[in-house]
């Protein structure tokens, strides 16, 4: 027990030194969970004997933020980011390992750590749905204890930051998902918290609503210097908002880092997507340009090399195939992510 | 107590939303209470006195009973068990409020609204079958009465609360929600007055709190129950209202231990 005090003591005065909101050490989670065998005789046997498993989610990671940065947690589903998240906004508790953020222990469940954090899911609402998000606001302002002056300063510039006045007095379950998580983003930023995670926040948005997030969410960094940790599918995500990157994958952490380096390091090439219209190609004709990954007379796949992209998209445009568009695109994150934990199974 | 306020005044507001769905409960309870009575005039065509109950003791047993009923019941269980169960418990953990705390505001507010409208729509079924209804304005019994009502709320409430936070270590809660809850009613004599059973069993009722939801209070209302007994029910209820708060307070510290917070 002496030991424990002893090492959040030093963990706290790590913060005071280098200015570490977040500081995760050695954390692991283990889930327990009973076998279930697909068809009824294997229901009507589990049923008299169950077969204890444990997963391991998160398997002794470690890593630091510092105060306003913007992190990007990424990793394929099940790779134990929402599960670190949780953890960290002291919804459950870890099987070992020490996590503090602000100099608290999420844990303890304190209020006063709650007031300085917000947690926001894609998937989970906390918005009333049966009334207007304003009347969701001011619940929030009770719970949270806000003064009448910091409510109606604080709402005020985010509905205007997030353009949603006209909508804020419309019953929930009548606004678009869209408009949906702009009023949960006012809900959770409401008591200013120091600390924001952010889970999924573009999940199932369309484009135009997952920009003007994305814009709002660097805006509101650049100004209030809230630390950020977000998870997210979407590689345009993470390049517009977040400099450094953390990639998990099987619960082990396999990549923290700049994104540029990452890219720069695990993909030395871009992806050229070209359509065709007319009579389309055939895979003959563009086989020179670079590796083809996927091809149908219509569509194509490249790969090609980083420094070579411009110049070969200008080869395919200034030739006489019938090209209708073309895009240059990173590879996907999943991607990266699969390719680094192959190279990390080999070594 | 302001953040509770505002949490009763929501609830207000988005149960005002759903008029209809509330009207609709109230007919089904107008219905339930006229079969009763038919039920008992029926019992009552061959004889005066059943057990020491008249015909009309019995009916004022029905109506009033029905009425405390209504006023302590709660729908805490459905959604404790169903915040557990899809993880949404998980926005309330992370809010510098207490659960139990939010969800008896819920019921608060709650608790007014259907207030209103229960007792509206009982007092016209009183009004209807008025010359079989005994009176009684004696402010002492009825003040002892509504303390019982109001301590009889937070007991339904607790015991709901608990049986929802079963759903830390299974899924399955509804079939045991079912069954207390077919018990509590038999128990409380939401059935018939537990008098009609062996003597013994009534006093074995009186130490436990499920009889001062119905039973208690209408006998109270018909002077069956004396003043002095009354008050010892309160001392009852409260005791079980310390010692349920306590069992909560263990069981939501392993259950949280427990939680996974799935489907986020």
């Amino acid at each position: 027990m002496r030991e424990w005090v002893y090492k959040v003591q030093n963990l706290k005065e790590k913060i005071f030194m280098e200015k570490d909101v977040i500081i995760v050490k050695n954390l692991s989670k283990n889930y327990e969970y009973y076998k279930k065998e697909a068809g009824l005789l294997g229901s009507i046997s589990n049923f008299f004997i169950r077969e204890k498993k444990i997963t391991q989610a998160v398997d002794n990671i470690s890593f630091s933020i510092t105060k306003g940065e913007i992190v990007g947690f990424l990793g394929p589903n099940g790779a134990g980011k929402t599960t670190t998240l949780k953890i960290l906004s002291g919804i459950i508790t870890q099987s070992s390992g020490e996590c503090l953020v602000l100099g608290y222990i999420p844990q303890n469940l304190e209020y006063k750590y709650q007031r300085k954090f917000a947690l926001v899911m894609g998937q989970k609402d906390q918005l009333w749905k049966d009334l207007p998000a304003m009347d969701s606001f001011i619940l929030t302002k009770e719970i949270y204890g806000i003064s009448n002056e910091d409510f109606k300063k604080n709402s005020r510039e985010l509905i205007e930051l997030l353009g949603i006045s006209d909508i804020v007095n419309v019953q929930v379950r009548k606004l678009s998902l869209g408009q949906r998580m702009k009023c949960e983003l006012v809900a959770a930023l409401l008591h200013n918290p120091s600390v924001l995670f952010l889970d999924e926040p573009t999940i199932g948005l369309d484009v135009v609503a997952q920009k003007n997030i994305r814009d709002f969410l660097k805006q509101y960094n650049e100004k209030n210097k809230t630390t950020i940790m977000l998870t997210s599918h979407y590689m345009e995500d993470i390049k517009q908002l977040c400099d450094r990157v953390i990639i998990i994958d099987k619960g082990h952490i396999i990549y923290d880092g700049k994104l540029d380096s990452l890219i720069k390091k695990y993909t030395p090439h871009k992806i050229l997507t070209v359509t065709f219209n007319g009579n389309g190609v055939s895979k003959e004709q563009i086989k020179k340009y670079g590796f083809v990954k996927k091809y149908n007379p219509y569509a194509i796949l490249l790969e090609v090399e980083r420094e070579k992209v411009k110049n070969i998209a200008m080869d395919i445009l200034s030739s006489n195939l019938p090209v209708d568009d073309i895009i240059i695109d990173e590879v996907e994150i999943d991607d990266i992510a699969r390719q680094i934990f192959m190279e990390e199974q080999k070594n | 107590m302001k953040t509770y306020l505002a949490i009763i005044k929501a609830n207000w507001q988005r149960m005002l939303t759903y008029r209809f769905t509330i009207l609709a409960y109230r007919i089904g309870e107008v219905i339930e209470i006229i079969i009763l009575i038919l039920m008992w005039s029926a019992i009552y065509s061959n004889q005066d006195i059943i057990k020491g109950f008249s015909l009309k003791e019995m009916l004022t047993y029905v109506l009033f009973g029905s009425l405390v009923h209504i006023l302590i019941k709660n729908f805490v269980y459905d959604r404790v068990s169903e915040e557990i169960k899809n993880g949404k418990l998980s926005l309330f953990l992370i809010k510098p409020i207490s659960y139990l705390g939010y969800t008896f505001a819920l019921s608060v507010g709650q608790f007014f609204f259907i207030t209103i409208l229960s007792v509206i729509t009982h007092l016209v079924v009183i009004l209807f079958f008025i010359d079989k209804f005994i009176l009684n304005f004696e402010t002492l019994y009825l003040a002892v009465i509504l303390i019982m009502v109001i301590l009889a709320f937070i007991i339904e409430f607790l015991i709901a609360y608990l049986i929802g936070l079963i759903a830390f270590w299974t899924d399955e809660t509804t079939g045991i929600y079912a069954t207390i809850s077919r018990l509590k009613k038999f128990f409380s004599g939401g059935y018939f007055p537990i008098s009609l059973l062996p003597s013994i069993f009534v006093s074995v009722s009186l130490y436990f709190p499920f009889a001062y939801s119905f039973f208690v209070p209408s006998q109270i209302y018909l002077k069956k129950i004396s003043i002095e007994d009354g008050l010892k029910g309160l001392i009852t209820q409260i005791v079980w209202i310390v010692l349920l708060y306590l069992i909560i307070k263990i069981v939501w510290k392993k259950g949280i231990k427990k939680y996974e917070g799935v489907g986020i």
